[in-house]
């Protein structure tokens, strides 16, 4: 049994179902705990405080509450879809862990082992075929709902997840040309070793790259269905969008694949940018430390950096209002996609002249930014019919005078 | 892979067609229970075939039938659902199928290309127009099929006319193709940070996955890769010249009409 265990395949079994169990599950419910938290701070609230301490116990008596409510399937639902959309949403939502490097490498006896489940050649492209995955599970629900709120929550999500895709996809091809591997756990030991730039700067990717960072946070965003990214779900114009039809637990799962996908996201690019499981000047989190506590340590800053991540996105959420859906798809096309496409140019110029890891990056990455900017505050918003009109309809505000005097 | 193999895969194969002849949608009395069964014994067959006929026991795996089963009946789904809207999907689970068939095959990057293109963006994009096209029942040529016994039999003797060139093939475990080596030889030769960053990290495969296919790409077929992109480029920029259509204005503009008429007589937008 012990040998089983600490050998590469039995002690990724064990990894998996101690993440998947242990930490993933749980964390999925009180990240709505939290959310529910950050939402009453923002708004000056108290928020959940009933249930235990500090309302602590909330996502226990949440989660009661998704088994006992009544599992309602509607008649008119395609019934073979309609159930399987929340275990495909959950499903994918999850399998994305599988690839992320959790703490290096732990040393067991002679054994060296890595604290990954999986570590497959193309790690990084794994997890983007996964995410890709994702809109399955919206679009079956939207569809089998057959009901025109759910299915336009459906549509908007399938346009907003293909445009959104493109851009991440070039935020990841900007790593993949400066580390010059799809591996994540060779990602994050590259990211990890070496000399510190100006004394103190570890050589993570967010000072080599930052907007792309940025870009790839934002297209998380986007891809997790989160505010301000969250049309399919607008509750002022679609009731509840595509999951409007669904009851009990099977809400209770397109609700924890939300969270389950943010986590996912998070630790990704965590991975990506952040430098994974290391931290500047702390020998337990270097990749030769290799002990079980330099694994726990590992552990716990992966996990403290995904933690910082989803406050951000949870402090958006509360902050930002939604877009809308023209708005949503021109910050993708006419921004976000050409802005990419100018960092793509500048990793691969770098590359070319063996300068992708100098301080060139992060000023061209600045530069971007600036001739992004200049150009978007000089260009405008495409005239939409509705806005064509808009100074000759009666009660526009600009011309109040000008009011005919029939109209009035 | 000996001529009685070949004959048996023949016999498998027409089987097979006269199963999804009998599945196929179309008005009438349905029959479509005898075709699944037929359909499915002609599955088993044919794995059966390849267990003993053709593939190595040493290196078929377990998981190898259960992915190729699922592939099988998957693709039979796609032509046989009357539902379009199911087709696709059944088209997904071939490719995620497939998908793990190729990492089986030691391709990883090939899976995950096929998981990212088609399931990730060619497929969502058929199932996304067609329920956006049929939210009122699909039409009539949808749920039938026009012409099945046509159809059946030019898929199937397709099937087996690659089954009888099948026994050229090398069979697993034996040496693959010179021309998927030699690249091998070359990318070994590349010094890249990555490829001696990991090999630590690495346990059976010596090189990394993706470099080969790169090196295939980019050394051997990179003319070919060329002209593909291309010729993809002229399709879309086709595509859009063909579906623009310019449409006639007709009607009072909205900006001529005097103030007031607006949202009266003339509509705001």
């Amino acid at each position: 049994m012990w040998d089983f265990l600490t050998s590469q395949f039995g002690f990724s079994i064990a990894l998996a179902a101690f993440i998947m169990l242990g930490v993933i599950l749980p964390s999925v419910a009180y990240c709505i705990y939290f959310e529910r938290k950050i939402s009453a701070w923002i708004q000056d609230r108290k928020g959940p405080n009933r249930v235990g301490p500090l309302g602590l116990l909330q996502p226990v008596a949440d989660g009661a509450k998704f088994f006992l409510k009544e599992d309602f399937i509607p008649g008119h639902v395609d019934k073979p879809l309609f159930l399987a959309a929340p275990a495909i949403i959950f499903i994918v939502s999850l399998v994305g862990f599988a690839a992320i490097p959790w703490g290096g490498q732990w040393q067991i006896g002679d054994k060296l082992l890595e604290v990954q489940v999986a570590r497959p050649d193309i790690g990084l492209l794994y997890i983007i075929g996964v995410a890709s995955m994702a809109v399955y599970g919206v679009v079956v629900g939207g569809w089998a709902s057959n009901n025109k709120f759910a299915f336009f929550g459906a549509i908007r999500a399938t346009a907003q997840m293909i445009s959104y895709e493109i851009p991440m996809g070039l935020c990841i091809l900007v790593v993949v040309l400066t580390m010059g591997t799809l591996r994540l756990e060779t990602i994050t030991s590259l990211q990890a070793g070496g000399e510190y730039w100006i004394g103190f700067i570890p050589q993570w990717n967010v000072f080599l790259h930052p907007l792309a960072f940025v870009v790839l946070f934002i297209t998380a965003l986007a891809e997790a269905n989160r505010m301000p990214f969250d049309l399919a779900e607008a509750e002022q114009e679609l009731v509840g969008g595509y999951h409007v039809e669904y009851s009990a637990l099977k809400f209770g799962m397109f609700f924890l694949a939300e969270y389950a996908h943010m986590i996912t996201g998070s630790a990704f690019i965590a991975v990506l940018f952040l430098g994974g499981w290391h931290f500047p000047y702390l020998p337990w989190t270097q990749p030769e430390a290799t002990g079980f506590f330099a694994v726990m340590c590992k552990m716990a800053v992966i996990g403290g950096k995904i933690v910082a991540m989803l406050f951000v996105m949870m402090w958006i959420r509360w902050t930002i209002p939604r877009f809308r859906f023209d708005q949503l798809m021109r910050l993708a096309w006419l921004r976000l996609i050409p802005m990419m496409l100018a960092m793509f140019v500048l990793a691969v110029l770098l590359l070319y002249f063996r300068l992708h890891r100098s301080a060139l990056a992060p000023a061209g990455n600045l530069l971007i930014l600036g001739a992004t900017l200049w150009i978007a505050a000089r260009s405008t918003a495409p005239i939409t019919g509705r806005q064509l009109n808009m100074p000759e309809i009666r009660n526009e505000p600009t011309q109040t005078g000008a009011m005919p005097a029939e109209a009035v | 892979m000996s001529t009685a193999t070949t004959y048996a895969l023949y016999l498998v194969f027409a089987l097979g067609g006269a199963g999804v002849y009998f599945m196929l949608p179309r008005t009438g009395r349905s029959r479509v229970l005898s075709g699944a069964v037929l359909a499915s014994l002609a599955v088993f067959a044919l794995l059966a075939v390849l267990a003993f006929g053709v593939i190595d026991p040493a290196h078929g795996s377990g998981y190898f039938y259960l992915f190729a089963v699922i592939a099988l009946l998957g693709a039979g789904r796609v032509i046989t659902h009357p539902k379009p809207t199911y087709s696709a999907l059944y088209f997904v689970l071939v490719a995620v199928a497939v998908a793990a068939l190729l990492v089986l095959q030691g391709a990883e990057f090939l899976a995950v290309a096929l998981v990212i293109i088609y399931a990730g963006a060619i497929l969502i994009t058929y199932a996304f127009v067609i329920m956006l096209a049929q939210q009122s029942g699909s039409p009539i040529y949808d749920r039938q099929s026009r012409e099945p016994f046509i159809a059946v039999f030019a898929g199937f003797v397709l099937m087996a006319a690659i089954a009888g060139r099948a026994g050229e093939l090398p069979l697993a475990g034996e040496t693959v193709d010179a021309a998927l080596t030699a690249p091998a030889a070359l990318a070994a030769q590349t010094e890249s940070p990555a490829n001696q960053q990991d090999d630590s990290a690495q346990e059976g495969a010596d090189e990394s996955n993706s470099l080969r296919m790169g090196v295939i790409i980019m050394v051997n077929y990179v003319v070919v890769v060329q002209i593909a992109g291309v010729l993809l480029l002229i399709a879309m920029i086709g595509a859009i010249a063909l579906s623009r259509k310019k449409v006639p204005s007709d009607g009072p503009r909205a900006a001529d009409v005097p103030l007031g008429e607006i949202g009266r007589k003339v509509k705001p937008y």
